[in-house]
Formats: C-alpha cells, sequence, structure tokens
C-alpha cells in the first residue's frame, strides 16, 4: 500500500506529538499546580489572576487560543516556531483545566490533617508539602492523567499552524496519495497506541507510587478494550 | 501553674459556647472534663492550644500568652494534642508520622529523629509496626501511634478530645492505658472523655462543663458520689446508668 511508504513520516510526526504533549502537560501541570495555590491563598490580586485565567481559558476555543499565539503574537514582535508555539497555547490551555481538577483536590483534604499538622507545630509551606499536596496528589491523580490525555488528543489542533505531528502528517499523506481513509487510519491508530501506553504507564505509577497503591480501573478496562480491538483487527475473535 | 485560663469568651456566630471559662491546671495534674454533647468541652481544649482563637479573656500556658496573635504559635512547643478522629497523615507510614514534626520542626537529623520516634513508638508498644501505613493498623493502633507522634515533640502538657470514642468497644482498653502510663509519669494532661472508669481511677480533678460554663469540679470522688450541682446529677444518672 501506498500510504505505509510513508510510515517513517509517521513515526517522526508520532514523535512530534508525543513531546509536544509531554512538554504541555509537565508545564501546564505546574501551572496548574501555581493557579490552584493562588486561587486558595488569602491574598485578593492573586486569586483574581487566577480565577480570570481559569475563566477565560475555559470558556473560549482551544483553537482560537492556539492562533492567538501563534498568528497573533508576530504583530507584536514575538516570533514563535510552529512546535513552541504549540507547546505554548496547549500549556495555557491545560493549565486551567488542571488547576480546577488540582483546587477540588486540595479541598478534599480533611481539615483534620491541617489541625493535626498545625498541632505539631508544622508551619504554611511544611504543611502543604509534607501534609497535603501527597494527599491531594492521590485524589487527583485519575482525573490529572486523563488531561494529559485530552492533551495528547489537543496535539492534533497543531496541525493548522502546520506542524508536522501525527495529524499534520496524516493530512500531508492524504494529499500525496489521495488514499484519504488509510491516510487517516493509520493515525488514528498511532493515537490510539500512544494514548493506551500512557494509560498502562500511569496505572501502573499508580500502583506503585501512592500507598494504598492506587488502582485505576477505568484505565484497565479502556486498556482490555483496545487488545480486544486489536486481536479482531489483527484477524482474531 | 502550668496553665491559667482566665475568664474566657468564645462565640460561634450568635452562639456563645464558652462563657467565662476560669481554670488553673498544676504541672502534673490530670484534669478531665466531662459534659453534654455541644456543651463546649472540645472548643474549650481547642483554645488551649490556639485551634480557636478566643473572643476575650486570657490564657496562660507555661509562659505563652495563647490569647495573644503574636505570641501565640509559640503554644504547639509546649502542648500536644490527640484527635477523636486520630488524624494521621495517611500516606506516611507510623514511623514517618511520628519524625515529620522531628525533622522539619525540631530541624532533627533522620539518624536522630528516628531515634526518638522509635522511642516514642515502643512506649505506646507499637516498635514493630513503625514500618506499617496507618490503614494497615487497627484504630486503637493507630490512636497510639498518634499519641507516640505528639510525645515525641516532648510536649508538657497533653490535651485528648474524645480519643477512645471512635474506637470499638474491645479497642479502648489498650488507650487508654498508654494514657493511664503517662499519667503515672507525671505528663500534666486535660482530657475530655466519656470513659467514667479513666475518671474516676485516674483523674487529679473532674470537670463538668455545662452549656460554656464550668458548673462543678472536684476530686473524683467527690464529682462522682456526691456531686453538689443539680445538672452535674442529673448528667450523672444519664452516663452511668446507660
Ligand atoms: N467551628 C464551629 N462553628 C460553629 N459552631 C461550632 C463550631 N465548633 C463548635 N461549634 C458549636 O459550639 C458548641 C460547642 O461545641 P463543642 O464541640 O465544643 O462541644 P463538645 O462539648 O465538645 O460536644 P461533643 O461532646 O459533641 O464533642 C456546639 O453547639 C457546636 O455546634
Ligand atoms: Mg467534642
Amino acid at each position: 500500500m501506498e500510504v505505509l511508504a510513508y510510515f517513517p513520516d509517521y513515526l517522526s510526526g508520532l514523535w512530534i506529538t508525543t513531546t509536544a504533549s509531554l512538554l504541555s502537560f509537565a508545564a501546564a501541570l505546574v501551572l496548574g499546580v501555581i493557579t490552584a495555590v493562588f486561587r486558595r491563598s488569602g491574598i485578593w490580586p492573586l486569586k483574581v489572576i487566577g480565577a480570570v485565567y481559569v475563566e477565560v481559558i475555559r470558556n473560549t476555543p482551544s483553537l482560537v487560543q492556539i492562533f492567538l499565539i501563534f498568528f497573533g503574537l508576530p504583530s507584536i514582535g514575538i516570533h514563535l516556531p510552529a512546535f513552541e508555539a504549540g507547546v505554548i497555547a496547549l500549556a495555557i490551555n491545560g493549565g486551567a483545566y488542571l488547576a480546577e481538577i488540582i483546587r477540588a483536590g486540595l479541598t478534599k483534604v480533611p481539615s483534620g490533617q491541617f489541625e493535626a499538622a498545625r498541632t505539631l507545630g508544622l508551619g504554611r509551606t511544611d504543611t502543604f508539602f509534607h501534609v497535603v499536596f501527597p494527599q491531594a496528589a492521590r485524589y487527583v491523580y485519575p482525573p490529572v492523567i486523563n488531561e494529559f490525555i485530552q492533551i495528547i488528543l489537543a496535539t492534533s489542533l497543531l496541525s493548522t499552524v502546520a506542524l508536522n505531528e501525527l495529524t499534520g502528517t496524516a493530512l500531508v499523506v492524504n494529499s500525496l496519495t489521495f488514499q484519504t481513509l488509510v491516510a487517516f487510519a493509520v493515525a488514528l491508530v498511532l493515537y490510539l497506541i500512544l494514548t493506551n501506553v500512557v494509560s498502562f504507564a500511569a496505572a501502573w505509577l499508580g500502583r506503585r507510587m501512592f500507598h494504598p497503591p492506587l488502582q485505576l480501573r477505568q484505565e484497565r478496562q479502556h486498556g482490555k478494550t483496545l487488545l480486544k480491538r486489536l486481536t479482531i483487527m489483527a484477524g482474531g475473535r | 501553674m502550668i496553665v491559667d485560663v482566665k475568664d474566657v469568651r468564645k462565640s460561634f456566630g450568635d452562639v456563645e459556647v464558652l462563657k467565662g471559662i476560669d481554670l488553673s491546671v498544676e504541672k502534673g495534674e490530670v484534669i478531665v472534663i466531662i459534659g453534654a454533647s455541644g456543651s463546649g468541652k472540645s472548643t474549650l481544649l481547642r483554645t488551649i492550644n490556639n485551634l480557636e482563637t478566643i473572643d476575650s479573656g486570657e490564657i496562660w500556658v507555661d509562659g505563652t500568652a495563647v490569647h495573644d496573635p503574636k505570641a501565640a504559635h509559640n503554644v504547639h512547643r509546649d502542648v500536644g494534642m490527640v484527635f477523636q478522629q486520630f488524624n494521621l497523615f495517611p500516606h506516611l507510614t507510623a514511623l514517618k508520622n511520628v519524625t515529620l514534626a522531628l525533622r522539619r520542626v525540631k530541624r532533627m537529623s533522620k539518624d536522630e529523629a528516628e531515634k526518638v520516634a522509635m522511642e516514642a513508638l515502643a512506649k505506646v508498644g507499637l516498635a514493630e509496626k513503625a514500618g506499617n501505613y496507618p490503614q494497615q493498623l487497627s484504630g486503637g493502633q493507630q490512636q497510639r501511634v498518634a499519641i507516640a507522634r505528639a510525645l515525641a515533640m516532648a510536649p508538657k502538657i497533653m490535651l485528648f478530645d474524645e480519643a477512645t470514642s471512635a474506637l470499638d468497644p474491645e479497642l479502648v482498653g489498650e488507650v487508654t492505658k498508654v494514657m493511664r502510663d503517662l499519667a503515672q509519669e507525671g505528663m500534666t494532661m486535660l482530657v475530655v472523655t466519656h470513659e467514667m472508669g479513666f475518671a474516676r481511677d485516674t483523674a487529679d480533678r473532674v470537670l463538668f462543663v455545662d452549656s460554656g460554663v464550668i458548673v462543678e469540679q472536684g476530686a473524683p470522688e467527690q464529682i462522682f458520689t456526691a456531686p453538689s450541682n443539680p445538672r452535674t446529677q442529673q448528667f450523672l444518672h444519664r452516663v452511668l446508668e446507660a
């Protein structure tokens, strides 16, 4: 098949998708934690900044946010390559969603934990990093991983700023071969593999990182259905 | 005098919960506070270690003016507290629960903190459970770890707020035993409890609190056998009959 001749291009597209996703997610996580802490702080300017950021991002299309950074910033003299612009846009976007997830997680830590920490003389910083954050991390782990998957899927939007990530590659292959169905099906399967690898890795990590081990049951079921799908595709039952 | 509470008042919204509390505690004294639900027992304990601020009055703990917002944070050096719900840190082992404040607050080295923590855990009979997480321990064991965590900080005063109320009946004894041992060693203790047996045999003084007022106080034998206030009589009648 003609499309398969472009398999190396798909792989380099997958690589760009993977690195863009990882970088965006890492930056979004930092932004999310900072914003969540801002919104819980007693300092009102920080609260307002956090709230405005979250509201603006969550109530506007991701695509417009990407366009603003890639096409809009050059007009004020900031020229960013597509990859950098895309990562920044997705980080800012993901950060707003993660901020809300993390904020909810911090709220779930019982007040008795704060009281115990205070009674022992632990300061605010120690209480946050040694008592509150590790517990909140456990609560938010599943939705945070889910947001990571969303970021992976959102990288396909970066094809609109001419980044040859996975979707961009499929678009190019389609225009060269006109085998539309196969060209996009290959991209689809590669996305599926990537997201499932992430799910499995996250479930594995969750079982080791937390006490007691955190089970991501939904992810496992998700993984099973993929396995079934692959068997079917391979001609099995 | 190690604790001195002078005419303390405290309201939550419109409801006055402490209505002029006066209380002096001598070093080594074991005080048991009894009273109906909602009478203000927890609030009284919590004002002493600054978990609740007060509206008026004074609270002195070993020279620290707890009523003074600038000085209040120092109270945590002298006062340990044990809660009804244990409030152990669930993500840390028993040992780490104890070492955390030793390291972060007392700035001990890892070895030093672990040595002190193991001594505290041994004292409550749980040295061999040091590596367990709270959810791998029974309620009684969790509460003993919580006591060890407080004791490791070498407090001068220990507050117990219904430390056994969340426990299955068969686990109460192991916790009250630790508390009795502590009293024996001369720890100054303020204990809110429904365990009248503990109050009888361990308390130096029993306080009966009703609607935010200390209505009656005295030696356990006096309070339990010859209470002078009708409300104390009523309360004890209800509790001891049950
Ligand atoms: N944070 C709070 N906000 C508002 N009201 C409170 C608060 N804490 C306690 N109260 C109220 O103050 C009163 C005294 O409460 P407190 O917890 O001191 O009683 P208690 O004697 O310890 O009761 P119990 O035996 O049920 O523990 C109750 O009416 C309670 O509802
Ligand atoms: Mg209470």
